[in-house]
């Protein structure tokens, strides 16, 4: 009976059957084998550091070659096959095996983010490639302390992710509570970072987004700043931060850009359009539907002469016009831009002014509708923007219901539900609910740089003080 | 990571329990019972309610940051205590739900005549099911996020400003209204939610001044009521305010804006939170107190059957009189447990105390 045992190539080869994308090279004057995947290498790298060495060497000169830095020896062929798999260069000489850290597949270059613009400012966004992710933020925070906690998630994927924190300003606890959930994971693939969160968050049913995404590497390097924990993971252009609160959601690098007094102007902003577009198709519903009395009388007149074509209950004709709204939205975005313009004027315009014409809805509804709209994307996560338009229809249903009790029972609703929230442990509502005082001036305002000394609290900082700025 | 109860939450807490519906007729109250410039029964009333706080202190402080139920259980058996416990918590989750109801009965008056007020009753509890479901330091974030959304309500008050007349207030005090022992108990009833801190003391940690914060609490609450009454006995006459059922929500309606008016329906219904948070932390209370009885019966099941069996019971009282008479009679029932109650606690302590230096030094 043979019972020789198969060669570290010969398993290998068997465990990359079928992958024809696999490139196996054979150096049979030297007995050696060289196995990679050619579309996960920089050619240039495996070139210069290992294919032409190989090509220009002596049999006796082999072992002293593979003594240099790029090889590194291996001894389980399971640790070689997943060193390929993640672009590894694996070289077997006479039953001796190394690695080569030889990987740069192709990816986009660094571009502008398309989700988040800003007006001033750095514009570099993230990629898809996480070494270059991870590059944009150490080359703006030059310092040993930024810590990069490399784990592995997805059983088949096997995806690179990086914990990152600033050693000294973010809390142990919470670095130790974000590396466990990763860990923790059970999942063969993640394919991005929105799909990370949802394994990690605390509420996975909630529609609030309870972790901050973000393709920008000056915001990630502002929270690591803030003393937060923050994520890469590969193939993905979005890095996340922890912990987060709901109020955090409202700020924009922009806002830090320019003098604090635009940026507390700009944020106050935000916040009033949050206001307006949870409420404002709600309260048209719930006065138009019962609290009449409520619009003064040349405002009622004006109302009643819009409305008096309309044959639909205020109710109906809002989710019509909503829904209307969010189906321009939502081929908007899945078009391409320059069609994506064109259903804009053509849903807007022609739609809303035919919509009128038609009688069925009334012009001030088309104002509140839109008024609603434009208000929702002046939120600058598009995650939280979407979480609050989907509310919007619930309110807008309670309020045809029950009018301005229906609004201020779903106001509850959400307060109570925002209230249960947590973000790793801490408060979802941080800083007003558990009042942080200190905080509010980087909340609801941008405060002047000699007033906010202070890191923010939620995010547990040993080291408080972050400036010591002068008036 | 636990998260802690911290004195700021508490006041906060302690005032939207204490603060409620009565303040609309509050101006009323005090003008029928008190007369001319009879704001200042707010004043002594405020007092009284510190001296009893202080008697809640002590119980705080000589029974060592325990929880009430424990330090009655060290003396007196369950069995004994449960019938006791069963019927305080009906009591209690009966004067929350009572407190919901007169809300609801209003608001069906003001915008929603043709509906049945059970059905707004309906919505009421089941918010604030979701909230006695979750835990009490959730509840008191709740709580906070309800203070700020209602508390900037003060401020529409300086709009009265103009028309705000000294004179009315008159040099006479207690013209036209005698002070008599149900006069000083209906006031009262206004100040009344602050005793949820003698229940709140388990949760609180040790280094929290946790009765600063109750202290704080009720004199905001003295501020606020005496604000409303002052305005409301300049803005009013004498003979109006007497005759003004809910004279705050006239002093609303007093309000027009260029794009809004008849703007009391938009603030009355903004007070639905804090009427909810009074319901919510007397159910919370009744839930506690249920749960030393059906120790192994789910939370899920306790709220649920404080919520229904409340329901159930307001379904009795038809009309808005007959809620406000029984709200009264709960009213002054719970100003006597609230002062027998750290009394009982304290004639315990004491007891406590001396069997365990009797242990400690049988000769």
């Amino acid at each position: 009976m043979n019972t020789q045992q198969p060669t570290p190539v010969q398993q290998t080869l068997e465990q990359f059957m079928d992958c024809d994308d696999l490139i196996y090279r054979t150096y049979p004057v030297i007995q050696t084998e060289l196995i990679f995947f050619g579309n996960l290498v920089d050619y240039q790298q495996i070139n210069r550091d290992v294919i032409d060495p190989l090509n220009h060497v002596r049999m006796e000169e082999v072992p002293a070659l593979l003594q240099q830095s790029q090889f590194e020896q291996e001894t389980d062929v399971a640790k070689v096959i997943e060193g390929i798999a993640e672009g590894n260069a694996a070289v077997f000489h006479q039953g001796l095996m190394f690695l080569a850290n030889v990987y740069g597949p192709e990816h986009r270059n660094v571009e502008k983010s398309e989700t988040e613009t800003a007006i001033s400012g750095p514009h570099d966004a993230f990629v898809e490639a996480i070494e270059t992710n991870l590059s944009l933020i150490r080359k703006r925070v030059r310092s040993p302390r930024l810590k990069a906690v490399r784990l592995h998630v997805g059983e088949i994927m096997k995806s690179t992710v990086y914990v990152l924190f600033i050693d000294g300003l973010a809390d142990p606890d919470i670095v130790n509570e974000m590396v466990n959930r990763i860990r923790d994971i059970e999942i063969d693939g993640l394919i991005d970072a929105n799909l990370l969160v949802q394994c990690i968050d605390d509420n996975p049913d909630s529609i609030f987004p309870q972790f901050l995404t973000t393709e920008r590497p000056d915001v990630v390097t502002s929270k690591l700043l803030d003393g937060k924990v923050c994520c890469l993971i590969d193939s993905s252009p979005t890095a996340i931060a922890a912990p987060t609160n709901f109020f955090e959601f409202f700020s924009s690098p922009d806002d830090y850009y320019q003098r604090w007094i635009l940026g507390s102007g700009v944020r106050i902003l935000r916040f009033v359009a949050f206001i307006i577009t949870v409420s404002f198709t709600a309260l048209y519903v719930s006065v138009t539907t019962f609290h009449y009395e409520m619009i003064p009388y040349p405002l009622l007149l004006n109302l009643a002469e819009s409305r008096n074509k309309v044959p639909f209950p205020p109710l109906f004709e809002a989710l019509l016009m909503e829904t209307t709204i969010e189906l321009l939205r939502e081929a908007g975005a899945r078009l391409p831009a320059k069609i994506g313009q064109t259903i804009g004027i053509v849903g807007g315009i022609v739609i809303g002014q035919a919509a009128v014409q038609a009688g069925l809805t009334s012009n001030i509804l088309i104002i509140a509708v839109a008024s609603s709209a434009i208000a929702s994307f002046v939120i600058p996560s598009y995650i939280m923007s979407a979480s609050i338009r989907m509310i919007r229809f619930g309110l807008i249903v309670l309020a045809g219901v029950w009018g301005m009790l229906g609004l201020m029972v779903g106001l509850g609703l959400i307060v109570i539900h925002l209230t249960g929230l947590k973000n790793l442990e801490t408060s979802y509502l941080t800083p007003v609910a558990p009042m942080k005082m200190s905080d509010w001036k980087d909340t609801f305002i941008r405060g002047p740089l000699w007033s906010s000394k202070t890191r923010p609290s939620q995010a547990r900082s040993k080291n408080i003080h972050r400036n010591k700025m002068r008036k | 990571m636990k998260e802690k109860l911290n004195q700021y939450h508490i006041a906060i807490l302690i005032y939207m329990t204490q603060s409620g519906i009565v303040i609309f007729s509050l101006p009323r109250l005090v003008a029928e019972n008190f007369g001319t410039n009879g704001w200042y029964v707010l004043v002594i009333i405020s007092l009284l309610v510190t001296c009893n706080i202080f008697l809640m202190q002590l119980v705080y402080r000589f029974g060592k940051g325990s929880s009430v139920f424990d330090i009655l259980e060290q003396r007196i058996p369950l069995a004994v205590l449960s019938p006791i416990y069963i019927l305080l918590a009906l009591f209690w989750a009966y004067l929350g739900c009572l407190v919901g109801k007169q809300y609801i009965l209003i608001l069906q008056m003001l915008a929603f005549p043709t509906t049945n007020p059970m059905v707004f009753k309906f919505i009421f509890d089941f918010m604030a099911l979701i909230l006695i479901s979750k835990q009490i330091y959730n509840i008191t974030k709740a709580a906070t996020v309800f203070f700020y959304l209602t508390i900037w309500m003060v401020f529409v008050f300086f709009f009265h400003f103009p028309e705000f007349s000294w004179l009315r207030l008159t040099p006479f005090i207690g013209y036209g209204g005698i002070g008599g022992l149900e006069s000083w108990l209906e006031i009262y009833i206004a100040f009344l939610g602050y005793e949820v801190c003698l229940f709140l003391i388990p949760y609180v940690p040790e280094k929290t001044k946790v009765f600063k914060a109750v202290y704080i609490g009720n004199f905001f609450l003295t501020f606020i009521y005496l604000f409303i009454c002052v305005i409301g006995f300049g803005f009013f006459s004498f003979g109006q305010l007497t005759n003004l059922v809910y004279p705050l929500l006239d002093m609303l309606a007093y309000l027009q804006l260029p794009f809004i008016e008849r703007i009391e329906n938009f603030l009355f219904t903004l007070f639905l939170f804090k009427v909810l948070m009074t319901t919510v932390i007397y159910f919370w209370i009744a839930k506690i107190t249920l749960s030393r009885v059906f120790r192994k019966v789910k939370s899920t099941w306790l709220d649920l059957s404080v919520v229904v069996v409340s329901y159930g019971l307001s379904l009795i009282p038809q009309v808005i009189s007959e809620v406000e008479r029984l709200l009264r009679m709960l009213g002054y029932t719970q100003i006597v447990i609230v002062y027998v109650f750290p009394l009982l606690l304290l004639a315990v302590i004491a007891l406590n105390r001396m069997s365990n230096r009797r242990r400690e030094n049988p000769s």
